[in-house]
């Protein structure tokens, strides 16, 4: 298997739903965030770890 | 209902991350006793999750038992997940209390020694459920109500000693008997609990309290005192400690009560009883006997 060190492990992004509406997330590649809309926050994900905390996560403001 | 501080449970457990080397024996028997139970499964569980991960000592405590193809660790403390991720398995940051996990993912999750710190923990169950797949196994090991007897009562003789009133100091654990009833109440099945005493050897109680803080473990209390304790009170409890539970070779013991849960999600062909009355043969035929009366039960009480 080859994996990126930077890069979040792709098994994780298709187990992953935002921890508040239990639905699916964006993965925004470039950003290194997984978003939900329905919440309206960005979840980190730092050196490929996703920060699953809604404390942690960017509030969306569109 | 907020019992335990969770914002300042990651802060302790960010804290304890940073301590590296051995890891802290409790840990370590209770993770060898969790995986030992895979040794009596019949088939495997190829997606697992370890759910409160900490340092990722349970993946290594596996050595292939259970037949895991993939382990997922998750911890709520960033620090403690980096260290985990260095296994180079998949690693996330996540609340137990709020999962990021979709439903049916899992054959199997693990969590060892950390739902102790949850403040809705029938609420927990019920996630953990449903990101398990039908017919799903969780293994679970958590503090029982046993746990740190010893330093609760220490801590509440000192505080009236020295201060006249007591504060919270020790978290509340499981009983062992509410534990089957939480996972029924989450929709597992075939529910099982059962507990171990170990009982810890410390030189003296001071130690055991800088033990439990170099694992994170020290008072996340939600109504706990915020002031600092005096160092009087932390004397006065070490003698107390020391007094009353202290053994002959001056050493005291920490007694941790560890209650295992084992509970399945649900599949149609899983074991269940039968319906009353939907027998179709005698139970003296099966057991070649003759079939004996055991009174007539429904028999109208006689008039007096």
């Amino acid at each position: 298997m080859t994996e990126e060190k930077s890069g979040v492990d792709p098994r994780l992004l298709e187990i992953l739903v935002c921890p508040l509406t239990k639905e699916p997330l964006e993965y925004d590649a470039q950003a290194q965030e997984l978003i939900s809309r329905k919440a309206r926050l960005a979840f980190p994900i730092r050196d490929g770890i996703p920060i699953m905390l809604a404390d942690e996560a960017r509030q969306l403001d569109d | 209902m907020t019992i335990f501080d969770r914002c300042l449970l990651r802060q302790r457990r960010d804290r304890a991350a940073r301590h590296t080397g051995a890891i802290p024996s409790l840990f370590a028997e209770t993770n060898e006793r969790l995986a030992e139970r895979l040794e009596d499964m019949a088939r495997g569980f190829p997606q697992a999750l370890d759910l409160g991960c900490r340092d990722g000592a349970l993946a290594s405590a596996l050595r292939g038992r259970g037949g895991i193809d993939s382990l997922v660790q998750c911890d709520l403390s960033p620090s403690m997940a980096r260290r985990a991720a260095e296994t180079g398995r998949p690693t996330l940051v996540a609340d137990e209390e709020a999962l990021p996990l979709a439903e049916h993912t899992f054959d199997l999750v693990f969590s060892s020694l950390a739902l102790h710190w949850v403040n809705d923990l029938p609420g927990s169950l019920l996630q953990i459920r449903r990101c398990l797949r039908p017919d799903g196994l969780f293994l679970c090991a958590m503090f029982g109500g046993g746990t740190l007897h010893e330093l609760r009562t220490a801590w509440l003789q000192a505080e009236l000693d020295v201060e006249g009133g007591a504060s919270p100091r020790i978290s509340p654990f499981v009983d062992i008997r509410d534990a089957g009833n939480l996972l029924q109440r989450a929709g597992f099945a075939l529910p099982v609990a059962d507990a171990d005493t170990l009982s810890v050897s410390y030189p003296d109680a001071l130690t055991l309290m800088r033990d439990l803080r170099t694992m994170g473990e020290s008072n996340a209390l939600h109504e706990r005192r915020r002031t600092p304790t005096r160092r009087e009170t932390f004397l006065r409890a070490a003698a107390v400690y020391a007094e009353r539970f202290g053994r002959a070779d001056g050493s005291v013991p920490a007694t941790f009560e560890i209650v295992y849960l084992t509970a399945w999600a649900p599949h149609p062909d899983q074991q269940r009883p039968l319906a009353p009355g939907s027998a179709r043969g005698r139970l003296a035929d099966v057991l070649d006997s003759p079939e004996v009366s055991a009174g007539d039960a429904a028999a109208p009480k006689p008039r007096r």
